[in-house]
Order: structure tokens, then C-alpha cells, then sequence
């Protein structure tokens, strides 16, 4: 359990990463929590909004980049 | 502090004109992202928007030296944009306590277990909680907010979040598993409010004991 955040994230070392993947094969009561935890991180990431293309603001950040001395 | 010495031949005679077209080209179609992740510290359109314009004028301005760099293009502007938002704004950089990872991680079973008696704990397979968690995130001390939009939203990694914030990576996490472990508690809230407990199973009360002996 202690390990459970670093091991959904990827960031344990191989051989820490193959203890806490065996002991969730065996220990029910830990990969439920493992499945929670994992279950809220795919909600979360989920939420991402699509990331919008604003034409006035693009067209704004244009103007002033313009001002500042971009030649395009 | 542009250092041109080092510069190789080819970028001192490299045309002002070419040079503002790559840059218009890499840096231009990330506004959105650059949008999206100002949106996330300010809250609102029109301070997001001024923070997006100054970015990129800053962006243009030391585009000779990142383009050197060989770094991320899409990193490099949210970390100019999160220095954009700190040194615009004066917010209150609130000290946050340094926790152990491993009791985060401990309490994230704790708060699995609260949710499982309560009978929301299958409320990420049954519900789009889309609204619930954005409104969560928003109510995140500004601190543990960027770090879990970074995070769990951009899909940073530890170290990319740490270059990006200028936070060691020990306050990363801590600051990541406490901000998980508040929005599963909000979340958790959320849905027992909203009258999302599971009905099946129930639990025995001293009221349905009653009715079950009378």
C-alpha cells in the first residue's frame, strides 16, 4: 500500500515495481484499493477539456507579437 | 541574457524572418495547451487570456536561446506561463507542509475504505463525474492545484513537473498525493450529496432492525 501512488505513476524502480505487482496477485484487499485508486486517476485524465483553438485570442497574441517586432 | 558568442555561425546569419517563422510554427499551435493550463491557474477567461498573450511575448523574445536548448517546446511555454501567472499575481505562496509519500499512499486505502461503507466507492464506473472532478479542482489550494493539473490532467511526469514549477521533486509528490486525496474526498462528498450511495447492500440499522423485529 505504501507504494501505491509511485507504482500508478510509474515511477518505481523494475525490481520495487515486480514486488508490489506480485503482492497484488495475491492480496485481494490491496488491489482493491490499487483498482479505486486507478479507477479515479482514468476520471481525472478524463476531464482533460479538449484544448480549443481561440481564433480571437490568436489573433490578439498576433497583434502583440507584431508590435513587439515579429515579422510575419 | 542572450549570449550570442556561443551561437553557431548558421543562427547569428539565420534571418530575423526565418527565425520568427519557426517560431511561429512550433510555438503558435500550442496556444490551446498554453490556454488551457492558464485557465487552470487563474479561473478565469480574461487573466488567462492576458497571461497567454504575455507568454508568447516573452516566448518570441528568448526564442533564440530555447531553440538551442533542443528542449520541449510544449514545457517550455507552461513553465514560462506559470512564471508569468506567479510574478503577475501576488499570491500568497502559502508554506505547504512537506508529507511522507508513503502515509499518502496509506491514506488513499483509508479513503477507498470510507468510500466503500458509505456505498460510493463504484462511483467512477457509474457516474461521468466530469463536472464533479473540475469543480474539485478548482476548489484546490492554487498549490496542489497546478501540481494535479500538471499531473493527472497534462500528464506530466514527476520531473517534468518539477522543472516546470521549480519545486523539488519530494514537494511534487506530496503535494500531488494530497491533492489526489482531497479530491477523492470531495468527490466522495460530491456523490453522497448528490444521493449516489448504493442502495443495494445496504447496512443494518437500529431503525431497520426495528422494522425487520416488528
Amino acid at each position: 500500500m505504501r507504494r501505491l501512488w509511485p507504482y500508478l505513476d510509474n515511477k518505481l524502480s523494475d525490481s520495487d515495481k515486480e514486488r508490489v505487482t506480485l503482492h497484488l496477485q495475491q492480496c485481494t484487499d490491496c488491489l482493491s484499493h490499487f483498482d479505486y485508486a486507478r479507477a479515479f486517476l482514468d476520471a481525472v485524465h478524463a476531464t482533460r477539456p479538449a484544448a480549443e483553438t481561440d481564433d480571437a485570442l490568436r489573433d490578439r497574441v498576433l497583434q502583440a507579437l507584431s508590435n513587439h517586432g515579429m515579422s510575419i | 541574457m542572450l549570449d550570442t558568442t556561443h551561437q553557431p555561425p548558421a543562427l547569428i546569419s539565420e534571418s530575423t524572418t526565418e527565425r520568427d517563422r519557426e517560431f511561429a510554427a512550433a510555438a503558435l499551435p500550442l496556444m490551446p495547451n498554453v490556454k488551457r493550463f492558464a485557465l487552470s491557474l487563474t479561473r478565469n477567461q480574461p487573466d488567462a487570456d492576458d497571461i497567454v498573450q504575455e507568454t508568447y511575448l516573452r516566448a518570441h523574445r528568448y526564442w533564440s536561446t530555447f531553440q538551442g536548448s533542443g528542449g520541449d517546446c510544449r514545457k517550455w511555454l507552461l513553465t514560462i506561463c506559470r512564471n508569468v501567472f506567479t510574478t503577475n499575481v501576488q499570491r500568497e505562496e502559502r508554506s505547504v507542509a512537506v508529507e511522507d509519500d508513503e502515509l499518502e499512499s496509506l491514506a488513499a486505502a483509508r479513503t477507498h475504505n470510507a468510500a466503500r461503507v458509505a456505498g460510493v466507492d463504484d462511483i467512477y464506473a457509474r457516474l461521468d463525474l466530469g463536472p464533479a472532478i473540475r469543480d474539485a479542482i478548482d476548489r484546490l489550494d492554487a498549490a496542489f492545484r497546478e501540481v494535479v493539473v500538471l499531473s493527472d490532467v497534462e500528464g506530466f511526469s514527476y520531473e517534468e513537473i518539477a522543472e516546470t514549477l521549480a519545486i523539488p521533486m519530494g514537494t511534487v509528490r506530496s503535494r500531488l498525493f494530497r491533492a489526489r486525496r482531497q479530491l477523492q474526498e470531495m468527490l466522495m462528498v460530491y456523490a453522497l450529496d448528490a444521493g449516489y450511495a448504493r442502495a443495494r447492500r445496504p447496512r443494518r440499522t437500529l431503525a431497520a432492525a426495528a422494522d425487520e423485529n416488528g
